[in-house]
């Protein structure tokens, strides 16, 4: 029997920027995708000399090598299920009561249907609209939201396609994302040991080997490398991590919830209240400073400023001596705890190991534990072997080769000469860090350090900004976005929803697959393709066993009325011709003249992703579809992580002023004097202007709980959520009552029985910026005074804006507006003070229900929203 | 015969197994050999996770389920018509066409689903269709990313230490965890753990199972009890020694604080 008529090769990682990840074999039969399985290497090379296959071992009979088939994580599946996915949207949709000439009714946003519209007819509004807001106001009032989350493709996008088209044409404000991933590393751990662009280790070259040989112990610090690596990287940190055990080296997780790594590998769990991993650590330095257990003569010859840092774990600025009993209060974490840890981290070769996201650094002032946590790597002579810090994922990010531990490749492939997006970082002169949308689109005059995005190197953080430009009074009227995700994955989207609905915002125009998130307030919704629809070129050199270069041939016809976001702009361009001047001969300007067939910017991409003329074999890629690149031949003489500058840090310094570890930073203190919450030094904040969200506080009084909000087990942000094989499974989501999936929250069982919940029950998560619903799930797995809630599910309002109800369970709605602190624009969205009751969605309907439909026809707990219940007939 | 093994010592709980089955069956029928599974709702190779412990001794332990086309197999003796049969390789096929009406095979076993759509009984087929079409192992088993679930000739694979999933099954279990006892010895006086305190435990029947001395977090954990009943008794230099009667029926015993005193 015929099983496939055809197969093709793609990646499917979802870092979305060109940077591909997770290259999957997609089988099609009849026209239809049937098959998405882990590519087999051996289908093209025979013999693994060719790729110069890697062992890495222990020395003592313990191996790991890569293997001979991708190691893609279940999320692959979902570029099927979300190809065939009922939540499409089908066609170009306008928001059925706004009328470009006439009345807009932005106050309708999220509430209004929609009405078919010809692709024609929708290009033409797009087309007026964008001249119409640049002839009133200005470009600089035109908001692109070129960035978010999304699948990864390079000559489709999806992000940023219509920056260089703007830029043709009179220029454009742009969203500038802040480090969302690295928000602690980013303004914290760079100002002491450099490391940009984002301040965690970029030196990992041959980690994981020099553990197995030399570690005896690695902290999983605020790391589910068994959920966030899915997104980027895949499951080779399973595999690390379980050899790891083999080898003898105890793994310890520090979270305030036992994740889904922790529950599979760690030998230990130190439960710790969210975001107070800095009273932990500065005791930690206590018990090493007063128990003589820390490398004094590392620190004379490597570090800078270090009594600052005694001067304030003894308590000689503020009073406070940070002794584990101390820590305990604000931890939870038992001092005598404290105390062994303190000491079995000094006396064994102590590794840390990360994915990104949750408590510990994105929380308020979360460059105190980055820091705080090098401070202590430093006092422990990091670099000495079996003492580095490393990461589970992003192993290949900006271009890097030794942000890989594992053996690398002998290039690293990209797709830079093919990707028609905007290039993460590269920002036009106006630009607004993404924290600050809601008070942009509201008027206010915003001052910040920084461009903020996560390129940059850390003396940018000392320059200021302000939009509008000085002297200027424009302000926001059009917002163009592109797989957005603000209100899911941002912090406090319910003031977004708020302005998103104010007279001031004339035009929201979105490109996205499908109808989520931010979609729900656009005025015009123009659907993209997915990645299994198109043909393009792309690269994944983020999965540690060997980069892949993939020709990603289209594996089926376009099942909506979609074009890729690249289409989008291309047409576009074409419809702005008419309007003469700066847009004549536009889409000639916009494509170079080029020849855009599919295989000539396949090719292009090929050839400029980095091989070598010798390299070059066009015929076996294409025949094949994908290649790889073999591992480096002397990657073995690579100093392991940071060695170089353990044994001889004059020689090779760090990027910091002194070259060396820096416990107090110069330019922080002279750029900020006054600065009490990132001083020159990190310390215990207890709260800040915008954040008091301590179990101490009065608002816990009203609030009584921290969440927890980690990336997704089973999305990457908000995209996946309509995954019916993952609906079903029991973590991720708890079906309700009334048939509806409510996103799961963690809560213990001491918690559940004050609060009268059981297993199951709908509950609400709230404070003064709204509430989000949940569906109970009584664990043991999260810590007593703590609930978790993954971030990024379905926004679904009861009731919008600031103190408003999501029955999605998006948490980011009632995350705090406020910035990481007075001067990191970063975000903190999770760690912060939150109440839960149980829900009588009943009683909700009653109240609601007469403006919102409790029962819409075509919901399903299996797929969640879907697009047709917004949908008018004409 | 073919058999699958699964190691539970390596399985990272990714599901993949589980989908990998819905990918290649939901909405989609392989001609002779099964009628399509619905989207959602029937689990042929299906992951099973129970959470154990008690914050913070907790741990998962994930399972994987299916049809290990057993010796005995109720449906090759219910089946009328010949509807189900057993392959020269072992795996047993409910034939979607012959089966289709055959009430008798619903709710014969748990890894037997019925399609009311179809009316039809249907379960794991070892993607026997992949297998005749090349195939070295079915979907669950070419997906798993670290090596936990693994599909071939009995004879070939490495079954030492393991066991049947139940009697007559050809699916084999290894590493599966065994229930724990675990606490953390500590003295709240001057806030120090206890290490090198003697943790004996001592089944029902007077039998010692574990003599432990406690690390340098002052924890102590056993393993692999058996279910049933335990006497723990901790005993530290200096200190007033302690006495557990804990029960691993139901779940882990976690005594957690063991706050001794002098």
């Amino acid at each position: 029997m015929k099983t496939a008529d055809k197969t093709v090769v793609q990646n499917t990682g979802m870092c979305c920027f060109g940077h591909g990840a997770n290259i999957a074999a997609f089988d099609v039969k009849d026209g239809r995708v049937v098959r998405v399985r882990p590519a087999h290497y051996d289908k093209r090379y025979k013999n693994k000399e060719d790729l110069n296959y890697w062992t890495i071992s222990d020395g003592r009979g313990h191996t790991l090598e890569p293997g001979m088939k991708s190691l893609i994580p279940p999320f692959a599946f979902s570029a099927k299920t979300t190809t065939y996915s009922k939540n499409r949207i089908p066609y170009p949709l306008i928001r059925e009561d706004f009328d470009p000439n006439g009345e807009r009714h932005p106050e309708n946003r999220g509430k209004s249907k929609y009405r078919r519209i010809s692709w024609d007819d929708a290009l033409d509004i797009v087309a007026s609209e964008i001249n119409r807001i640049t002839e009133k106001y200005g470009r600089m009032s035109m908001l692109v939201q070129a960035d978010g989350h999304g699948e990864t493709k390079a000559i489709h996008g999806p992000h940023g396609c219509m920056c260089k088209m703007l830029d043709l044409t009179g220029g454009y404000t742009l969203q500038a994302r802040q480090p969302d991933s690295w928000e602690g590393w980013y303004w914290g751990a760079k100002h002491v040991w450099g490391h940009d662009p984002v301040g965690q280790n970029v030196q990992q070259f041959n980690i994981i080997e020099d553990i197995m040989q030399n570690g005896d112990t690695l902290l999983l610090w605020g790391c589910d490398f068994e959920t966030t690596p899915w997104g980027w990287g895949g499951c080779m940190p399973s595999l690390i991590s379980f050899k790891l055990s083999e080898c003898g080296i105890k793994q310890i997780a520090v979270a305030p919830d036992c994740n889904y790594a922790a529950v599979v590998h760690a030998d230990k769990w130190i439960p710790v209240l969210p975001n107070t991993d800095s009273a932990l650590q500065l005791a930690i330095a206590y018990v090493w400073i007063t128990e003589d257990l820390y490398d004094k003569e590392y620190i004379a010859t490597h570090a800078d400023g270090f009594d600052w840092f005694v001067y304030h774990v003894m308590g000689k600025d503020d009073g406070i001596v940070k002794t584990p009993e101390w820590a305990e209060k604000w931890t939870g974490i038992p001092a005598y705890t404290i105390k062994a840890f303190a000491r079995h981290w000094a006396t064994h070769n102590t590794s840390i190991a990360h994915c990104n996201g949750g408590s510990y650094i994105r929380a308020a002032f979360s460059h105190e534990p980055a820091r705080l946590e090098v401070y202590l790597l430093g006092m422990q002579a990091v670099g000495h072997p079996g003492r580095n810090q490393f990461k589970f994922l992003e192993w290949s990010i900006f271009g890097k080769l030794s942000c890989c531990p594992l053996p690398i490749g002998s290039y690293m492939p990209l797709a830079n000469a093919c990707y028609n997006g905007n290039i993460l970082g590269e920002l036009p002169p106006s630009f607004i860090p993404k924290t600050m949308i809601p008070a942009a689109i509201r008027g206010e005059h915003l001052h910040w350090y920084g461009q903020v995005t996560c390129t940059k190197p850390r003396i940018d953080q000392f320059d200021p900004y302000e939009y509008p430009a000085p002297g200027e009074d424009y302000q926001i009227h059009m917002v163009w976005s592109d797989s957005p995700c603000w209100t899911t994955c941002w912090n406090g989207g319910n003031e977004l929803e708020d302005a998103l609905r104010l007279p001031s915002m004339e035009f929201v125009l979105i490109q996205h697959p499908w109808f989520e998130n931010d979609c729900l307030f656009a005025d015009i919704l123009l659907p993209a393709c997915t990645k299994l629809e198109l043909t393009d070129f792309n690269t994944d050199p983020m999965n540690g066993q060997f980069p892949v270069i993939v020709y990603e041939k289209q594996a089926v016809e376009a099942s909506t009325d979609s074009k890729s976001d690249w289409e989008i702009v291309c047409e576009i361009c074409k419809h702005l011709e008419k309007f003469g001047g700066v847009y004549e001969n536009l889409y000639e300007r916009y494509t170079d003249g080029k020849d855009m067939s599919m295989e000539a910017q396949v090719k292009r991409g090929y050839e400029g992703c980095g091989l070598t003329d010798e390299q070059y074999d066009w015929d076996n890629f294409e025949k094949y579809g994908f290649e790889l690149v073999p591992t480096y031949r002397s990657y073995e003489k690579l100093p392991a992580g940071m060695y170089n500058f353990y044994k001889d840090p004059v020689k090779y310094p760090l990027d910091t002023p002194t070259g060396k570890l820096e416990y107090y930073s110069v330019p922080i203190a002279t750029t900020w004097p006054d600065d009490r919450e990132r001083q020159p030094t990190a310390h215990w904040v207890e709260k800040g202007a915008g954040h008091d969200d301590r179990l101490n506080s009065e608002r816990a009084k009203k609030f009584p709980y921290l969440i927890v909000s980690n990336h997704p087990k089973w999305r990457v942000h908000a995209n996946m959520d309509d995954n019916p094989w993952f609906r079903e499974i029991d973590t991720c989501k708890v079906i309700g009552e009334d048939g509806y999936a409510y996103e799961p929250v963690w809560i213990n069982p001491i918690d559940a029985e004050r609060e009268g919940i059981k297993d199951g029950d709908i509950v609400g998560l709230f404070n003064e910026r709204g509430t989000v619903l949940g569906g109970a799930r009584i664990t043991e797995r999260i810590m007593p005074g703590v609930v978790s809630q993954d971030h990024g599910t379905h926004v679904d309002p009861i009731k919008m804006g600031v103190g408003g109800i999501d029955r999605g369970g998006a948490n980011n709605l009632i995350a705090p507006s406020a910035i990481t602190s007075k001067n990191a624009a970063g975000e903190v969205t999770s760690g912060y003070l939150v109440g839960m009751k149980k829900v009588d969605i009943k009683a909700l309907e009653e109240e609601y229900g007469a403006e919102v439909d409790f029962h819409r026809d075509h919901y399903t707990s299996e797929c969640g929203m879907c697009v047709e219940d917004v949908i008018v007939e004409e | 015969m073919k058999a699958f093994l699964f190691d539970a010592s390596i399985c990272n709980g990714c599901y993949g197994c589980q989908i990998a089955c819905k990918d290649e069956h939901c909405e989609q029928a392989w001609e002779g050999y099964t009628a399509a599974q619905p989207m959602t709702g029937q689990f042929w190779g299906k992951i099973t996770e129970r959470e154990m412990g008690k914050t913070p001794f907790v741990h998962v332990n994930y399972k994987f389920e299916a049809c290990g086309n057993c010796d005995d197999c109720k449906l090759l003796e219910l089946a009328e018509d010949g509807a189900v049969y057993r392959r020269d390789d072992g795996i047993i096929i409910i034939d979607p066409v012959k089966a289709k009406g055959q009430e008798q095979l619903r709710g014969v076993c748990d890894k037997v689903f019925w399609n009311d759509a179809e009316q039809v009984a249907q379960k794991c087929t070892g993607c026997a269709h992949l297998l005749d079409d090349g195939w070295d192992v079915p979907r669950c088993v070419d997906w798993c990313p670290t090596g936990a679930l693994q599909f071939g000739e009995e004879s070939e694979l490495d079954l030492e230490g393991a066991v049947p999933a139940e009697p007559g099954s050809h699916l084999y279990y290894k590493n599966l965890p065994g229930r724990r006892i675990c606490g953390t010895v500590a003295d709240r006086e001057i806030n120090e753990v206890i290490i090198g305190a003697k943790v004996t435990i001592t089944d029902a029947e007077g039998n010692e199972v574990a003599v432990i001395d406690t690390d340098d977090f002052g924890d102590f954990m056993f393993k692999d009890a058996a279910e049933g009943e335990f006497d723990v008794k901790i005993e530290a230099d200096g200190y007033q020694p302690m006495d557990y009667h804990v029960s691993t029926v139901e779940n882990d015993a976690v005594i957690g604080q063991v706050i001794v005193t002098k």
